[in-house]
C-alpha cells in the first residue's frame, strides 16, 4: 500500500505541474474568406473573359494573423473535379480539353493583419503558343491560411469565354 | 565471457548447497485415461505463480519449492483441467490424469496462463488476447478487434482498413511484429490498413510504451506483436470453418483452416475469403466543406471491398529442436469514398456508383503482402537459440480517373510507361534475419542477446510523388539481463545499439512546369528530390523493476527508444493533392529520441481486480509534418506548404481498469484511457499532436456461465463507451464531439449432437448513434462513424478421430 501512496502521489504533483503551466491556448480558428463583400469577384458562377484583366476582390478574416494565399484556375470539362460550393452552375456538355486555360499563384499577406481585401488585378492571356485557350466551364480555387497554419478553401465554379463568342 | 560463465556457474553451485537443505522439488507426469503422457500440458503451481509445460514424456518439474501449500493446475485442451491442493513437507512425485472432453476438439494451446504470465514478468505494460477474444469483439479488421483493449485506438480508411495506435502514437511509431519479423509495408501511409487476416491469429501481445530496445527503431510507441503459439494435438487431423455476416455493410466472410499433427511433424492450412458492400452511415448525406453529398441508402459510396487470404505453416517439433516455416499472401482490394478522394470533394457519377453497393469502382487501392518466414528454436540445458528469417513483398495501388491536377498536362501523353490513372504505386521488398540467444545461469539470472537486421528495397510507380524510391539496411544488437531478486521481484535492464543505411533515389516531374525566371517563362521538369545518402546509429536502454506481492502486482520501467527518420520525412517534395498539402521533407532530421516512464499497478482477487497504468513521455525531438502559413506555386501548385520539422514533445497519460464479480456469474467492469500531448517548441507550440485520441472510458457488464442448458461456455455482455470530446486539435484536424455509444455482445458453444458450434454475436452501435471518430482518416470531411451492425460468427470446429489415424499412419 505504501508504494501505491507514493506513486499516486508522485503522479499526482507531477500531472497538476503540467496540467497548470502558464500556457496560453493556442489558436484553434480558421482564417474566413468572405464572397458576400460588395463588389466581390469572381463568386459563384462569374464569368472571366479571356484577354482581359479583372480585378480579385474577396474578404479574409482572423481572429489573430492571416498568412497567404493561393488561387488556382483549372478547366472542369468533365464535371469530374472538386467544388465546395452547393450550387451547380448549368455546366455545359462535357467536352475534351483541347487547349485548356490554368492559372496558379501564391500571394503574400502584409504581417499582423487580421483583416485583408484583396485588390490584385489579374490578366488572363487570350491564347498560348498552340492558339486560343478553350472557353467552357472552369473552377476558381482559392486558398488562404493564417500564421497558425490553419487554412480554409473555396472552390468556385466559373465560365471562361472569349469576349465574342460569349452569348 | 567463460570467465563470466564459471563465475555464475560456482555461485550458483554454492547458493545450491546453501539451499538444498531447506527447499523441495516436485515432479510429476500427466497423462490421460489411458495412461499415455501428455506432452505440452500446462502445469501451474500457485500461489508461487510458477509454471511449466509437460516435456515429451508428459513429465514436469519444479525446484525449489519451500515446504507448505500448494494448488496445482493442469490443463490440457481436449481435456478436463485438473485443480488440486498439495502439501509439500518433502519432495514430491505427482500423478495427475486428465479426463478427455466429450470430443476432442480444437488445438492445444501451449500454457493457459501465458498472458497472466506475461503480463507479471514484462516490466512494460502489455496487453495479451487470444483467438476467443479477436471473435468475441471481432471487428472489421484485427485492429478494430483490439480497439476495445485500454490505450489501443485506431486510424480507420472506411469499414475494412485500420491502422494501430498505441496511446496516441501510430504510423511508423508502432511495430507490428508477426512470428518475430517486422511487418513491413508502406506504414507512413494514412490511407491504407494492416495487411493481416485477423482469422490466422491466435494471440496477440499488445506493448505499451516504447520498446526499441527489443524491437529496433520505430516501437517508440508501443509494438503489436504476433505469434503463431498453437500446437496440434498429437495424431489428430481436424480444422475450423469460420463463417461471418455482417449486418451493416453486407459482409460475408469465410476462413477455412486444416491442420494436422503426426509425432513431431505438423501442418497448418487456411484460406480466408471475404467480401463486402459499401458501409452505411445513420445521415443520408454528407457536408464536405459546404458541399454537401447525398448518400443513396445511407451507403458511403465506393465503400466496398474483397479480401482473400491464404496461410500455410509447416512445423518441427523435437525434444531439442523446433521450426516453423509459414507462408502468406493477403490480398485486398478496396474503394475510397467516391465523393471525396481523400480530402478533396467530388462530383460523381452517382449512377455508376449507386448501380451496385458491392462493386469497386474509382478511386480504389489494391495491397498484396506476400510473406514468408522461418522460425527456429533450439534449446539445450540452459541455452535457448532462436533464429528467424523473412523476406516480404508488399505491393500497393492506387487507381483513380486521371486528373490534370496543377501543371499537368490536360491531355496524358501517350509516351509515358504507366497507365494514366494509375496514380500511386509501391512495390516494397523487405529481408529480415535474427538471431536470439538467451542463457539462464539459474533461475536468479538470465541473459539475452540478440541481433536484428534488415534490408528493403522499395520502388515507386504511377503519376503521382509522394515518396522516393529507396534503400534502406539496418542492424541492431542487443543484450538484456533480467535478475530474479526473489519469488516475487524482477529486475532487467537492456542496451541496444542500432545502425542504418539509407540511400534515396532522385525524382523528376514526368511533365513540365512553367518556371518563371528574370520574366522569362519556360517549361522545366522539376526536380523533385535529390539523391540522399544517410546512415544512422543510436543507443537505446532500458531498465525496469517488478514486484509482485500476493495480490498485488507493481511495475516500473524507463527507458530511452528511437526511431529513424523514414524517406517520406527526408525526401518529401510533392502535392498530396488527398490533402491539398505540399509536402517538402528535411533532409538532415535526426533520429527521433524517446525517454518514457512507464509504471503499472495491479490488484487482483477473487472477486475484484483493478489495475492502473500510468506513463510519462518526453520527445527531444517528434518528426512532424507542420502546416505553415506560406503557399508555394511552382513545386506546390498553389497549396499550403508542410513542412518536416522536429519539435521537443511531452506527453503524459495513463489506462484503468476494474472489474468487479457481482454475483458468481455476473461482472461488471471499467477500462478508460487518456493521453495528453504538447509541442513544446517549434511552430506549433502549445499545440497538441496530430490523430491525439480523446479520453475515453467503456463500463461493461458481463454473464458468464460454463454450463447453460444445452450451451456451453456462455457470455453476455454490454458495453457502453462514453467517449469525450477532442477539442485539443493541431492544423489541419477538426474538434471532435463527444459520443456515447452501446455495444452488445452474446455468445457460447452450442453442442447439436456430437458437433460443438461456437457462436458469437455482436450489435455495435445498437442505437444506431451519428458519432464521428477523431482518429478516423475520414473526420476531415466530417464522415460520420458506421452505423448499428450485428455481426455473427459461427465457428465450427471439426476433427478426425485419433484412432483412424493410426490405423492411416501406421
Amino acid at each position: 500500500m505504501k508504494y501505491l501512496r507514493k506513486l499516486l502521489i508522485v503522479t499526482f504533483v507531477i500531472l497538476t505541474v503540467v496540467a497548470c503551466g502558464d500556457d496560453e491556448d493556442p489558436d484553434k480558428e480558421k482564417p474566413i474568406i468572405d464572397i458576400s463583400i460588395e463588389d466581390a469577384f469572381p463568386t459563384n458562377c462569374d464569368t472571366i473573359y479571356f484577354g482581359e484583366t479583372f480585378e480579385l476582390k474577396l474578404l479574409f478574416t482572423d481572429n489573430e494573423e492571416l498568412g497567404s494565399f493561393s488561387i488556382d484556375i483549372h478547366n472542369n470539362f468533365d464535371h469530374h473535379s472538386h467544388s465546395t460550393e452547393v450550387t451547380e452552375c448549368n455546366p455545359g456538355a462535357n467536352k475534351e480539353p483541347i487547349n485548356p486555360f490554368a492559372f496558379i499563384e501564391s500571394f503574400s499577406i502584409p504581417d499582423g493583419l487580421t483583416i485583408y481585401e484583396t485588390n490584385q488585378l489579374i490578366t488572363i492571356p487570350a491564347g498560348n503558343n498552340d492558339g486560343l485557350y478553350d472557353d467552357g466551364d472552369y473552377h476558381f480555387f482559392i486558398r488562404v491560411t493564417d500564421k497558425a497554419g490553419w487554412s480554409t478553401y473555396k472552390g468556385l465554379s466559373i465560365k471562361m469565354f472569349h469576349k465574342q463568342t460569349a452569348q | 565471457m567463460s570467465k563470466i560463465v564459471v563465475l555464475v556457474a560456482c555461485l550458483h553451485f554454492v547458493y545450491t548447497l546453501t539451499l538444498a537443505q531447506t527447499q523441495h522439488t516436485l515432479q510429476g507426469v500427466v497423462v490421460n485415461d489411458r495412461e499415455e503422457p501428455l506432452p505440452g500440458a500446462s502445469v501451474v503451481l500457485l500461489p508461487v505463480q510458477k509454471g511449466t509445460a509437460t516435456d515429451e514424456s508428459g513429465r514436469f518439474l519444479f525446484h525449489h519449492l519451500q515446504s507448505g501449500r500448494y494448488i496445482i493446475q493442469i490443463s490440457f485442451l481436449g481435456y478436463e483441467s485438473l485443480t488440486d491442493t498439495i502439501i509439500l513437507k518433502d519432495d514430491l512425485t505427482y500423478h495427475a490424469k486428465m479426463n478427455p472432453l466429450p470430443l476432442n476438439l480444437q488445438e492445444v494451446v501451449v500454457t493457459d496462463h501465458y498472458a497472466e504470465t506475461r503480463k507479471k514478468e514484462s516490466t512494460l505494460n502489455i496487453e495479451v488476447v487470444n483467438d476467443d477474444y479477436l471473435k468475441q469483439y471481432m471487428g472489421g479488421s484485427l485492429m478494430k478487434s483490439l480497439e476495445r483493449l485500454p490505450g489501443i485506438s485506431t486510424i480507420d480508411i472506411g469499414s475494412g482498413q485500420s491502422k494501430p495506435v498505441i496511446r496516441g502514437l501510430g504510423f511508423n511509431r508502432v511495430v507490428v511484429v508477426e512470428n518475430n519479423i517486422k511487418h513491413e509495408a508502406q506504414q507512413w501511409g494514412a490511407d491504407h490498413g494492416l495487411e493481416i487476416d485477423q482469422y490466422a491469429i491466435d494471440n496477440v501481445e499488445v506493448i505499451k510504451g516504447p520498446a526499441s530496445l527489443m524491437y529496433g527503431s520505430d516501437a517508440i510507441g508501443g509494438v503489436i506483436d504476433m505469434k503463431s503459439r498453437k500446437v496440434p494435438v498429437n495424431n489428430t487431423i481436424g480444422g475450423t470453418v469460420d463463417l461471418t455476416e455482417k449486418s451493416n455493410n453486407d459482409f460475408l466472410g469465410t476462413s477455412v483452416s486444416l491442420y494436422g499433427r503426426k509425432n513431431w511433424f505438423f501442418a497448418n492450412f487456411r484460406a480466408t475469403i471475404l467480401d463486402y458492400a459499401d458501409y452505411k452511415v445513420p445521415p443520408d448525406s454528407v457536408d464536405i466543406y459546404s458541399y454537401r453529398a447525398a448518400l443513396y441508402k445511407n451507403n458511403l459510396r465506393n465503400t466496398a471491398g474483397e479480401e482473400h487470404d491464404f496461410h500455410l505453416t509447416v512445423g518441427i517439433l523435437q525434444k531439442h529442436f523446433q521450426n516453423r516455416l509459414h507462408i502468406s499472401s493477403v490480398n485486398s482490394k478496396s474503394g475510397f469514398f467516391a465523393n471525396a478522394h481523400g480530402l478533396e470533394p467530388r462530383n460523381v457519377d452517382t449512377e455508376l456508383h449507386d448501380r451496385s453497393s458491392r462493386d469497386v469502382n474509382y478511386p480504389y487501392q489494391k495491397v498484396n503482402h506476400f510473406k514468408v518466414t522461418n522460425t527456429g528454436q533450439y534449446t539445450k540445458e540452459r541455452l535457448k537459440v532462436e533464429t528467424d528469417l523473412g523476406f516480404q513483398h508488399n505491393f500497393r495501388q492506387e487507381w483513380s480517373q486521371y486528373v490534370n491536377h496543377g501543371y499537368m498536362p490536360a491531355i496524358f501523353p501517350d509516351t509515358l510507361n504507366f497507365d494514366p490513372d494509375l496514380e500511386r504505386e509501391f512495390d516494397k521488398y523487405i529481408y529480415s534475419g535474427n538471431l536470439k540467444l538467451t542463457h539462464t545461469w539459474n533461475k536468479e539470472m538470465s541473459l539475452t542477446m540478440g541481433i536484428n537486421s534488415e534490408y528493403q528495397d522499395n520502388r515507386i510507380g504511377g503519376r503521382g510523388f509522394i515518396i522516393p524510391a529507396y534503400n534502406l539496411f539496418s542492424i541492431g544488437g542487443y543484450a538484456i539481463a533480467k535478475r530474479t531478486i526473489s519469488e516475487k521481484s524482477i529486475l532487467q535492464f537492456g542496451l541496444r545499439y542500432d545502425y542504418g543505411h539509407l540511400t534515396t533515389g532522385e525524382y523528376y516531374d514526368w511533365f513540365p512546369s512553367p518556371v518563371i525566371a528574370n520574366g522569362d517563362t519556360t517549361m522545366q521538369y522539376l526536380s523533385r528530390a535529390a539523391a540522399i545518402d544517410r546512415t544512422f546509429s543510436n543507443l537505446s536502454w532500458s531498465a525496469g523493476y517488478n514486484y509482485n506481492p500476493g495480490n498485488w502486482s507493481f511495475k516500473a520501467n524507463i527507458g530511452k527508444s528511437y526511431r529513424m527518420p523514414i524517406p517520406k520525412e527526408l525526401a518529401a517534395n510533392g502535392v498530396n493533392y488527398h490533402h491539398f498539402s505540399y509536402e517538402v521533407g528535411d533532409p538532415d532530421l535526426s533520429p527521433e529520441i524517446s525517454y518514457q516512464l512507464d509504471a503499472g499497478i495491479e490488484y487482483t482477487s477473487n472477486r475484484l481486480a483493478l489495475g492502473t497504468s500510468p506513463f510519462l513521455n518526453y520527445f527531444t525531438n517528434y518528426i512532424y509534418l507542420n502546416p505553415s502559413s506560406e503557399h508555394d506555386r511552382l513545386y506546390g501548385n498553389g497549396n499550403q506548404v508542410f513542412y518536416y520539422t522536429e519539435s521537443e514533445v511531452f506527453r503524459y497519460g495513463a489506462e484503468i481498469h476494474a472489474h468487479y464479480k457481482l454475483f458468481k456469474n455476473l461482472q461488471a467492469g471499467i477500462i478508460g484511457e487518456y493521453v495528453y500531448s504538447e509541442q513544446l517548441t517549434g511552430g506549433k507550440k502549445g499545440f497538441t499532436l496530430p490523430f491525439s485520441p480523446p479520453a475515453s472510458a467503456i463500463f461493461n457488464i458481463k454473464y458468464q456461465k460454463h454450463q447453460l442448458k444445452f450451451a456451453e461456455n456462455v457470455y453476455g455482455s454490454i458495453d457502453y463507451k462514453i467517449t469525450a470530446a477532442q477539442n485539443n486539435i493541431v492544423p489541419p484536424e477538426e474538434p471532435t464531439d463527444g459520443y456515447q455509444v452501446v455495444d452488445a455482445a452474446l455468445g457460447g458453444d452450442i453442442k447439436p449432437g456430437k458437433q460443438i458450434l461456437n457462436l458469437s454475436i455482436q450489435v455495435k452501435n445498437i442505437f444506431d448513434t451519428k458519432y464521428f471518430n477523431h482518429t478516423s482518416y475520414y473526420r476531415l470531411i466530417n464522415v460520420p462513424e458506421p452505423g448499428r451492425n450485428v455481426i455473427i460468427n459461427l465457428s465450427i470446429p471439426f476433427s478426425v478421430s485419433n484412432n483412424s489415424l493410426r490405423r492411416y499412419g501406421d
